[in-house]
């Protein structure tokens, strides 16, 4: 059974990780909090006497099940009140702010150069607006794999397909990921 | 050697997740304060309402067992009904065997009366007749039945 340490430093380890997650699932700041946070709970609620190394399984398929709860909710809501500005999407480039980025990454990392961390900053807003480009299911296979670093049996049990479409989502990603990046003139 | 182009584009595309991976990592980092702290703020609510599993230990279950062997003679005010009650179930199973047992040699003895009264009513078969050990039989009993 976890401790309730393990169980904290485990959530703390992923927590920034499953809200940028959700973000590029969701594009909304409020509601990928909401999700991680609802899965969190879900998670300690239902899951806090399971031995840690059953956990990061299990949070990846809650966080999957709520974000796919709350497409649902929305959808749902969405029938009810038909609202054109929640189709308006908060992930354009004009959300964008080079300057505060740069801040940021200035502040971590006082070694590296204006013009580095300008490229960094650069290539990681590219690379996040492609993932969001992604369809779903290659966007949440691709992400399980390298970020989570799951190997594919496990994001084959946590999607719930087989692991042949686990690599071909994995596959389709990287391929749509690097022809756009390309075309940008980003070369990994 | 047939895989090797198939297994060199694979790494290619390891390594390219790999890399847009990194990137990714940095960058969810630097979340902006506020974010950092409603994250903690989840995770700290999120762990004070923790599952704790109810789970007896063996340690616990072991000094159960040793309190009631202690205080099985020690508690006149229970010890009677306490024994009764332990006996009951002994001697209900005690009566049920023994019910289990009549009731399976009625129905033994059932059956082979059913299968000797079959053998006493029944027609002998002519084949009976040519059998060595039947004829043999019959030379045996008659003197006893004639001198009868």
């Amino acid at each position: 059974m976890a401790t309730e340490q393990e169980l904290s430093d485990f959530l703390k380890s992923v927590e920034k990780r499953a809200f940028k997650r959700s973000i590029y699932h969701v594009r909304d700041e409020e509601a990928a909090l909401d999700i991680v946070q609802d899965s969190m709970m879900k998670l300690a609620q239902h899951y806090g006497d399971k031995p840690a190394s059953e956990l990061p399984m299990l949070f990846q398929r809650i966080l999957s099940n709520t974000t796919l709860d709350w497409f649902r909710r929305r959808k749902t809501r969405s029938a009810l009140f038909s609202n054109m500005s929640e189709f308006a999407s908060p992930g354009d480039d004009g959300d964008f702010d080079l300057l505060e980025t740069l801040e940021t990454l200035n502040n971590s990392e006082g070694t590296e150069s204006a013009q580095d961390a300008t490229e960094r900053a650069q290539i990681l807003h590219e690379i996040e607006l492609q993932i969001q480009e992604l369809p779903d299911r290659q966007r949440e296979a691709f992400l399980m794999r390298y970020w989570e670093e799951m190997d594919v049996a496990e994001t084959a049990a946590v999607m719930g397909c087989s692991e042949g479409s686990v690599k071909t989502h994995c596959s389709r990603a990287i391929h749509a990921l690097s022809k756009a990046l390309s075309a940008k003139g980003i070369k990994l | 050697m047939m895989n090797s182009p198939r297994k060199r584009a694979a790494i290619q595309q390891d390594r390219f997740g790999l890399k847009t991976a990194a990137y990714l990592s940095a960058g969810s980092a630097d979340l902006p304060y506020d974010i950092s702290e409603r994250l903690r703020a989840a995770r700290v609510q999120a762990v004070s309402k923790r599952k704790i599993a109810t789970t007896q230990t063996a340690g616990g279950i072991v000094n159960t067992g040793g309190s009631a062997a202690l205080t099985w003679g020690t508690d006149e005010g229970l010890s009677w009904w306490a024994r009764i009650g332990a006996v009951l179930p002994l001697i209900a199973l005690v009566i049920g065997l023994l019910a289990i047992n009549s009731i399976q040699d009625d129905s033994r003895a059932q059956e082979l009366a059913e299968v000797d009264s079959a053998l006493l009513t029944d027609e002998l078969p002519p084949a009976a007749f040519a059998d060595p050990g039947f004829v043999q039989f019959l030379k045996a009993t008659r003197p006893t039945v004639t001198a009868q």
